[in-house]
């Protein structure tokens, strides 16, 4: 094991995943366009198609966006999230698509250049009826194309996880951006009220669901008082084996695993994209994220050979069967004598 | 934690993922795509109904007539059965391929009788033409028959309405116009397609009205922001063949947002 858990390289899940992926695109916009010419005979083929894309990837980007919040509710989403990566470059291809038959259509042919049409053809920023949608489209495509580009392993390494965070939290502002995209646009020139509640069931669903699992985790991670002395977090018998705790403490979190009768604390914060290895298992002595399985040593925060991806440790003891743990976080990759469930007074 | 979630661990580069994981994973999945199929449905049967015109997009026919080369292009042809009908000829507004007039092609050819192959476009009592590559073929000239292109004067009146561009909304673009389709209409019209003022009634029946200037001259530029609004125009109707223009100044369209 080990050597393929960088996440790089299609195994047998990834295959499902793409494979389920681009089916249900193509169920999407087939029903879509079949559907277009059984109910309006006279449609045009660029609108059906203009619409199938548009529609098929903000249907994707809110599909993606609700994946982060279910695995947080429930874990056996967790598959989901394995290969977001990929729907991610999906989506973005789709809403290319959208763009690219767009611009051809309304923008091309004519008398300016057809990009520069995108931010002349409508100035009435001044009004909230007239506001020109088009723009609010094309940022959220430059957003999408910057983070489907840089989405692979190398681009995070290079840019630095922090860095790259910041620029994957783009996708909420294309999200805003693009509800600003489809509110301004389509909705001012329809007459059923039907997509107009479409977009607001959308907008409930990816907002409920990330207060939910905000809330969850606020009511599962106590915030604890940030000391310098040992405090007690948690009872042995409250870990289970081979899985761990998170504790927070002034915001900063720290999973308490217990495997094979000892207890080690290292950060939360998966080096790779942030995931919480407190919700991880230890395989093969590791702990393992829940996200994509990156690996850790519990001892010394450390990745196995060959990779070099470290996180910082956490002092910890025992005081009867209860755990204690030192809220000072050591060096990435200091290693710690874990405490012994038995030998330093707690019970097995 | 929920119990289940201590029993099962699913790790992505495994081979297979953990049977329990597995199947509620597959439940999951089908109910999406199911669902992704519903809004698919939903979404394409709740569209604005597309627009009734019709554009022959690739189907070229000869028409014969006199052309018309201002305010903007046209080609004047006899209806068949003149003497019982009103009016006696029909105007066919001409532009070419793109979002363009057809100033270039018609220049020089005013009053000329001629022969050209163009695509239809058409959409209640208005016909377009978009005019092929193929030269415009000059016949013998009879003269153009200024006798009978009288404008019937249809007085001073105010219309609330819609600006668009008359090619996409008579048949090219299904939306052909509001919000949708502005910056589409704001090239068409800035390229020189003739803007049309679409006033309907209350049974939905539109009528057309071509706007100029109060001298009687080709208007685009002077009203690209009033595209695609709710306006309010204000201008003298004066009716030639089937089409009527409306002579108005710009100052008096006003967005009635
Ligand atoms: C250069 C960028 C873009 C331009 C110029 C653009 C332009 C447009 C236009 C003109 C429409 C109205 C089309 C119609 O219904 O006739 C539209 C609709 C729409 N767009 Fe975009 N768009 C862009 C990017 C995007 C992106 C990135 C998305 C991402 C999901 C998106 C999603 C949609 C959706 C969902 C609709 C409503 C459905 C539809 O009417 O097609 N657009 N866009
Ligand atoms: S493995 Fe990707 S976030 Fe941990």
């Amino acid at each position: 094991m080990g050597l393929n858990y960088q996440a790089v390289g299609w195994n047998p899940q990834k295959k499902v995943y793409d494979r389920i992926l681009v089916l249900g695109v193509l169920l999407y916009l087939i029903v879509f366009i079949v559907g277009g010419f059984i109910f309006f005979p006279t449609a045009t083929i660029e609108t059906l198609l203009i619409r199938a894309f548009g529609t098929a990837a903000m249907v994707l980007l809110h599909i993606i966006l609700m994946i982060g919040p279910l695995c947080r509710l429930d874990t056996r989403f967790l598959p989901l999230l394995y290969n977001r990566r990929h729907m991610g470059v999906t989506m973005f291809l789709t809403a290319l698509i959208h763009a690219f038959l767009v611009t051809m259509q309304y923008h091309a042919i004519g008398d300016a250049n057809p990009i520069v049409s995108i931010f002349t053809a409508n100035t009435a920023v001044d009004s909230l009826g007239g506001f020109p949608f088009q723009p609010l489209g094309f940022f959220a495509l430059i957003i999408l194309f910057l983070m489907a580009a840089t989405s692979h392993d190398f681009w995070l390494r290079n840019l630095t996880p922090p860095v790259w965070k910041i620029l994957h939290m783009g996708v909420y502002l294309a999200y805003l951006l693009l509800v600003g995209h489809v509110v301004l646009g389509v909705l001012q020139a329809e007459t059923s009220p039907i997509p107009a509640v479409a977009m607001a069931v959308g907008i409930v669903l990816v907002v409920g669901l990330h207060i939910a699992a905000g809330y969850r985790d606020k009511v599962r991670v106590k915030e604890r008082a940030h000391g310098t002395d040992y405090i007690d977090v948690c009872g042995v018998f409250e870990i289970p084996e081979k899985r761990a705790r998170i504790v927070s403490m002034s915001g900063e979190r720290v999973a308490i695993f217990k495997y094979d009768g000892k207890i080690s604390a290292i950060s939360n914060v998966c080096r790779h994209q942030n995931g919480p290895l407190g919700e991880g298992k230890i395989i093969d002595g590791c702990v393992t994220c829940p996200w994509h399985g990156f690996q850790y040593r519990p001892e010394d925060g450390r990745a196995p050979a060959p990779f070099e991806d470290k996180v910082p440790t956490f002092r910890v003891k025992l005081r009867g069967d209860r755990v204690m743990l030192h809220p000072i976080p050591n060096p990435p990759g200091t290693p710690v004598e874990p405490a012994v469930i038995g030998v330093d007074g707690g019970r097995r | 934690m929920k119990p289940h979630e201590d029993k099962e661990f699913y790790v992505g580069y495994t081979e297979k993922a953990p049977p329990g994981i597995a199947k509620y994973v597959r439940l999951h999945v089908i109910l999406m795509l199911l669902a992704v199929a519903a809004t698919s449905l939903v979404l394409v049967m709740s569209q604005r109904p597309p627009d009734p015109g019709v554009f022959e997009f690739g189907t070229y026919r000869n028409f014969e007539g006199w052309i018309v080369e201002e305010p903007f292009p046209m080609l004047r042809m006899e209806r068949p059965g003149r003497a019982y009908q009103s009016p006696t000829h029909s105007l066919y507004t001409l532009v070419v391929f793109g979002k363009f007039s057809a100033n270039n092609a018609v220049k020089g050819l005013n009053g000329k009788k001629v022969r050209l192959k163009g695509s239809m476009i058409y959409r209640d009592d208005q016909i377009m033409l978009e005019v092929s590559d193929d030269p415009i073929e000059v016949l013998e000239d009879p003269g153009f028959p200024k006798d009978d292109l009288f404008g019937r004067d249809l007085g001073k009146i105010t219309l609330a309405g819609e600006i668009v561009d008359s090619k996409c909304f008579l048949g090219v673009m299904k939306p052909g116009n509001l919000k949708v389709h502005k910056a589409c209409a704001v090239r068409c019209i800035s390229g020189g397609i003739p803007p049309a003022l679409v006033v309907k009634d209350k049974e939905g029946n539109a009528r057309y009205f071509i706007l100029v200037s109060p001298e009687g001259r080709a208007m685009n530029k002077e009203v690209l922001d009033m595209v695609a609004e709710p306006v309010r125009v204000t201008g003298k109707a004066v009716g030639y063949d089937n089409l009527t223009l409306l002579y108005t100044d710009p100052r008096d369209i006003v967005i009635t947002r």
